[in-house]
């Protein structure tokens, strides 16, 4: 039943998104009346739904759904936006064309950020790809290699999921640029020689027909059988070498990579390579290894006879830092992102991305989650759709109601209260159509909050000034609000010349803007700010080239200049301390008032409110932290825990809903023997465990069981708990069973 | 011409043989006349020697020769060569035997399929006993590297050395590193070593071969020749006596090592017939362990090698012979050579900082169950009390391991010394329980990773999908290892069973190298 739950997307439940719920099983009064109050659907999945065996199927997989959550969470999120519509929402009183609506929006949302991550991630392997390929040119002329096959150490750091990507495109490039045939290995895939050597002669005989174009799949199977009638093994390099030749292929090259090195045995690797080197002067073998950790510690798996066949170079794959950096820039903070991700959640995945073995995929797949959550479950994303599709019929009363019930609803009427704009929080509590007004005026001042940010942070970070990276400043002036604070201590302390050069960066990050944002330069929207800036930068220019002509080595502001200085002079055998106060000139106290010219002007340009202090804020920026770890992060061991200690969570049974933590007779055998177990050594006598449980459930109890069913129960408890790794056999003693788990 | 019984093949062979593979004259000569169809051919043949000593390619080069000498008008000897290192199993072995035979008598329609060594004699009468050949024909089989089949069943060796007495038309040819006694199982193989090249041999060969063909900008050809001839004998007498006993080792290490040593005459400061003054300031560079120990790394990474280059073009002259190729490589050597004391961090600080060391590729979770893993292998169960629990002494009190405690006091000396054992992490990993390295981690990480001081103390207990995918990179990078795989694991052998055993695969160095990048002194944590 997991398979057919995990193919037809359109079995899923609505309650798949939440976290605990009731089960009910089939026989259920509760079941008609759900089906009933569910709204209906207008897609051709609703027949399949409604026929009463899929839904009886789909109750029991409830159930298991909660413990396969960690397995299908992935799988299920995506097929359930491909194929189903968004449920209505305010209880089922939304209208389907709001759930539509938000549907569209994520729709044409989220291809265009995918588009731009895809990108940038193919750009950051770029350089890479350039260098392995020209080592694998040049390595075919290179004199000092001898025979030695030529080998590519590509380290990619330990995320081997997001290595996928770079072997694609190396697959391509060198395809392309050496007319080689390219061959993957994954160490899952290739156990032992035979199998590898399978897979590099399946696929290096494969792509031809792929891609050469002429032979077909008969003709292939032909060749691959040598052209003198003679059937060549499955491993046989010499078919490959027949192959090569019957394909008058001149440089018969073929390119061998090993996705994942460190997990290759280092006896199959040692085989594989002896053999690739015998060939080497027939077939002109080449090979790629992807690293995690070093090369050194791979080499140190490798036998020195191994080695000394190789001819190796080594290739840095862009950090994983400046990769994130980028998607972050593109996909989170640019200005395509519809959708904007709130402090607190992107604090997490953030410190994720560093503490955690996870991978750029991982975060790709969060930000992807986070706009789904957000437009599957907030009926206020209708607001994010543009002005044409978001009509006044669209919006119900519902939409106005939910609106008057947000926290920053209440924060703007209250702050119009406090500046005694009466009129004004009356008619937002009171007036729909002033509401809504209100609501359209707020699209505006949100691009305008966007944009006044993304500009502050740009400059900012073109002053090369700030320390700390863009994704920290980023979220920080999220979360806290921008000002120009921290770094006004710095600026004050540059110097003369180095001024001028900073409002020279200004003036280009104006112009020029940010790619990486994909924001566009402002330079007309920002003309006092250009001229001020350019004002300031000759006025110190001019101060600087007076200072020359009077012979001042350098300008000094009364930051920089130590103003009092200490003088010792020694009077008759004592040492006399005295102050003395550094004279600034004209010029320099000049220069001091010109740099706080330019403080106090970037103070007025470059600052932002925190993102929560928007009134709307909620219907455009996602904060739910809870969804994102409960998806990405799961606890297995919690919720094992959980469900053991308060079934009736789960079963929603009247009889045990008083017993938390405490033993109860009612309680499911398992539940039972986990209390118990809970209670033991680490060697848990099972007869012990018979007798305490029997005393529990007997016949003096008010349950009752007789002996034999007490035991059959007893045995399938056990079992289960055995199946779930709570207990183990033990050899220590006869009778006993080891307690495995500590732990959550 | 083939009346006497005893005829030794042309005198011009060997000449030309013994042009190509200077020094192994006598066994040139001793293979020949074992083979020639007109000396004393013989049934079974076992060649022998250490690596690199000519034993393959003189076998193939005289048995080209000599099929050509007697290539008179009618074929007098066949032979081909079966490389046992490209054959996976034994019946891949049989069945390119066959191919390849039937290839060299160009004989049609053999079998494709051969399973056994009965099939595959069948397979080899039908062509080589039944059909009639001259009288005198040899067919002669090589089966070289034959001592290190795969897959191959015992009685492979013993098989194929009695194919002679099936087919007596037929000399096999066993070439072996070094043969077992009686390993053909069978009496009088007459053997032929090859012994490794004495001092003399090696300068000649390298005389002769790897001559520099340019003379040095400054010299004439005649003097380079010299210094040449003298640079070899030196570098042998360093290096090939104690280590790199080979040719190509000794070849390697004699054009690695030669820009290095000229570069003196090059820069003009000493003429080239001052050999000791130029061995005394190329001293330094014949301590290099590169010479001997490559590396799998030959070329550094692109972006890096235009460094060095430009420092040191000075130095490593485009006009060194040996190097023409490719100076880049030579000059990265050169940098990292020159200065032995700090080897990577002078060549360039950003690759081997980016690359070297662990530590800035794991993330914290992942280095920390190392660690953990690591304290889990290393230390004894009955220590772990001591070690991890903040129960009894609310703040754990840090100890240097036990032994320092217990030996301070004089009077048990004699009984601590009996039980005096190796120092634990200079002995291998043991073996460690699943749950116990992960409470050992949940542990340690209280007390090493600040940010989890402050936490709940109820969340520790908490094994998050974080952690669980940490371990699996782990174990994918055989930095953690399971012991005794699925059967041992009891249910179903599962990654994440709880009581699965598993190793720590890491050295004491990175470990240390780990922790210290945490600020964390892991020899604290080991009990001796």
């Amino acid at each position: 039943m997991a398979e057919s739950h995990d193919d037809n997307p359109a079995l899923f439940e609505d309650d798949d998104h939440r976290a605990v719920y009731i089960f009910t099983p089939a026989g259920h009064s509760g079941l008609p009346q759900q089906e009933k109050a569910r709204p209906v659907k207008r897609r051709k999945v609703t027949s399949k739904r409604a026929s009463s065996s899929v839904a009886a199927a789909e109750v029991v997989q409830e159930g298991e759904a909660e413990t396969e959550r960690t397995q299908t969470t992935t799988t299920t999120t995506t097929t359930t936006t491909a194929a189903a519509a968004f449920p209505r929402l305010f209880g089922g009183k939304e209208s389907a064309e709001a759930a539509e609506l938000r549907r569209q929006v994520f729709d044409t949302a989220w291809p265009v950020l995918d588009g731009r991550i895809k990108n940038v991630l193919r750009e950051a392997n770029r350089t890479t790809l350039e260098d392995v390929s020209s080592f694998i040119r040049d390595a075919e002329g290179d004199a000092t290699r001898g025979t030695r096959i030529p080998a590519g150490f590509i380290i990619t750091g330990p995320n081997i999921a997001s290595q996928d990507l770079l072997f694609e495109q190396l697959s391509e490039a060198l395809g392309k640029a050496t007319q080689a045939r390219f061959v993957r290995l994954r160490a899952a895939g290739a156990p032992n020689l035979k199998a590898a050597l399978k897979k590099v002669i399946r696929d290096a005989t494969a792509q031809v027909s792929i891609g050469g174009g002429g032979s077909d799949g008969d003709e292939d199977a032909e060749v691959a059988f040598g052209r003198d009638g003679r059937k060549y093994l499955d491993y046989d390099l010499e078919g490959l070498h027949a192959f090569l030749s019957a394909q008058q292929d001149p440089s018969k090259r073929v390119i061998v990579a090993f996705e994942d090195s460190e997990a290759f045995e280092s006896s199959l690797l040692t085989d594989l390579l002896a053999l690739f080197h015998s060939w080497q002067g027939r077939i002109q073998f080449s090979v790629l290894f992807g690293i995690a950790t070093s090369v050194e510690l791979f080499q140190a798996r490798l036998l020195k006879s191994t080695a000394r066949q190789l001819f190796g170079a080594k290739f840095d794959v862009v950090q994983a830092d400046l990769v994130l950096d980028n998607v972050f820039k593109s996909a989170i903070a640019g200005t395509q992102a519809t959708l904007r991700l709130g402090p607190t959640l992107l604090r997490n995945m953030l410190d994720r991305q560093r503490d955690q073995v996870a991978g750029i995929r991982v975060f790709i797949s969060s930000i992807k989650y986070a706009y789904m959550c957000h437009f599957y479950a907030n009926p206020l994303s209708v607001l994010l759709a543009d002005e044409k599709s978001l009509t006044r019929q669209l919006l119900q009363p519902d939409h106005l109601q939910a609106v008057r019930t947000l926290d920053s609803f209440k924060a703007h009427v209250e702050a119009a209260v406090d500046a005694r704009q009466l009129n004004h929080a009356q008619s937002l509590v009171e007036d729909d159509s002033y509401l809504v007004k209100q609501m359209a005026e707020q699209r505006l001042k949100k691009q305008d909050y966007l944009m006044q940010l993304l500009r502050s942070l740009h400059l900012l970070t073109s002053m090369d000034l700030v320390p700390g990276r863009f994704t920290d400043l980023y979220v920080s002036a999220l979360a806290g609000g921008l000002d120009l604070t921290p770094i006004i201590d710095a600026i004050k302390r540059l110097g003369a010349d180095d001024v001028p050069a900073l409002i020279n960066r200004l003036l280009t990050a104006i112009q020029t803007g940010s790619p990486d944002l994909d924001l566009p330069g402002w330079e007309d929207e920002a003309e006092d700010l250009i001229s001020s800036l350019s004002e300031i930068r000759d006025e110190i220019e001019a101060l600087a080239e007076q200072a020359r002509e009077k012979g001042q080595q350098s300008l000094k502001s009364k930051f920089t200049a130590q103003s009092k200085v200490l003088r010792t002079t020694v009077v008759a055998q004592k040492v006399q301390l005295s102050q003395d106060t550094a004279k600034l000139t004209e010029e320099d106290k000049a220069f001091g008032k010109a740099i706080d010219s330019l403080v106090d002007l970037l103070t007025h340009h470059i600052y932002s409110d925190p993102i929560d202090s928007l009134f709307l804020h909620e219907a455009w920026a996602y904060d739910a932290e809870a969804p994102y770890r409960d998806v990405f992060v799961p606890r297995p061991g919690t919720t094992f825990e959980r469900a053991l200690t308060r079934p009736h969570g789960y079963l929603g049974c009247e009889c045990c809903s008083k017993t938390t933590g405490t033993l109860s007779a009612t309680l499911p055998t398992t539940c039972i023997l986990y209390q118990l177990y809970l209670e033991t050594g680490s060697l848990v006598n099972v007869a012990d465990l018979w007798s305490a449980y029997y005393a529990l459930v007997g016949e003096d109890s008010d349950v009752g069981l007789g002996e034999r069913e007490a035991l059959v129960r007893f045995y399938r408890g056990l079992a289960e708990l055995r199946m779930m790794g709570f207990v183990k056999q033990s050899k220590k003693k006869a009778d006993h069973v080891a307690k495995v788990k500590w732990l959550l | 011409m083939g009346d006497s019984l005893f005829q030794l093949p042309d005198e011009l062979l060997f000449t030309t043989l013994s042009h190509t593979f200077p020094c192994r004259d006598a066994q040139i000569r001793a293979v020949a006349t074992l083979l020639h169809p007109h000396a004393a051919p013989c049934q079974n043949l076992v060649i022998h020697g250490t690596e690199a000593t000519g034993k393959s390619a003189i076998t193939a080069a005289l048995l080209q020769a000599l099929q050509e000498d007697t290539e008179k008008d009618e074929p007098l000897l066949r032979y081909v060569i079966i490389n046992s290192i490209e054959c996976i199993t034994a019946r891949h072995l049989y069945e390119s035997t066959i191919a390849k035979v039937a290839e060299a008598l160009q004989w049609r329609g053999a079998a494709t399929r051969c399973d056994s060594v009965s099939q595959m004699v069948v397979e080899l009468s039908k062509m080589l006993k039944y059909p009639s050949y001259p009288d005198k024909f040899r067919f002669v089989l090589v089966f070289d590297g034959i001592d290190r089949p795969r897959e191959a069943p015992i009685t492979l060796l013993p098989a194929l050395a009695r194919l002679s007495e099936i087919i007596p038309r037929i000399t096999s040819v066993f070439i072996v590193t070094s043969p077992p006694a009686s390993f053909l199982r069978t009496s009088f193989v007459p053997c032929i070593e090859f012994p490794n090249y004495t001092k003399n041999e090696f300068v000649t060969i390298l005389n002769t071969t790897s001559l520099p063909t340019a003379p040095l900008p400054t010299t004439t050809i005649q003097e380079t020749t010299e210094l040449w001839n003298r640079f070899t004998a030196a570098v042998h007498d360093a290096l090939a006596r104690a280590a790199s006993r080979t040719l190509p080792s000794l070849q390697h290490a004699c054009t690695s090592l030669w820009p290095r040593f000229t570069a003196p005459i090059l820069a003009g400061t000493h003429a080239p017939r001052e050999f000791s003054k130029l061995m005394v300031a190329a001293r330094v560079h014949f301590q290099d362990e590169s010479l001997l120990d490559p590396g799998i790394v030959a070329i550094r990474s692109c972006s890096t090698t235009t460094q060095p280059q430009a420092n040191n073009s000075a130095a490593a002259l485009p006009s060194a012979p040996p190097s023409q190729a490719n100076t880049p490589r030579k000059a990265g050597q050169f940098t990292t050579t020159t200065t032995p004391s700090k080897p990577k961090a002078t060549a360039n600080p950003f690759v081997s900082a980016t690359t070297t060391d662990l530590s800035t590729l794991l993330p914290p979770t992942a280095r920390l169950l190392l660690l953990a893993s690591y304290l889990a292998s290393h230390n004894p169960t009955r220590h772990d009390l001591v070690l991890f629990s903040t129960f009894h002494h609310g703040r754990r009190k840090r100890r240097g391991g036990l032994s320092v405690g217990t030996s301070g006091r004089g009077g048990h000396r004699g009984a601590q010394s009996k039980h005096r054992k190796i120092a634990r992490k200079l002995l291998g990993a043991h073996a460690f329980v699943l749950e116990r390295m992960l409470a050992i981690f949940t542990a340690v990480r209280g007390e090493w990773d600040p940010r989890w001081l402050d936490r709940d103390v109820d969340n520790t207990r908490e094994m998050d999908a974080d952690i669980e995918m940490a371990i699996a990179t782990l174990a994918s990078l055989r930095l953690l290892i399971r012991v005794g795989g699925a059967a041992a694991g009891g249910v179903a052998g599962d990654q994440m069973d709880r009581g699965g055993k598993w190793r720590c695969n890491v050295g004491w160095e990175v470990v240390r190298g780990l922790g210290r990048s945490m600020g964390v002194e892991v020899e604290e944590w080991l009990v001796e």
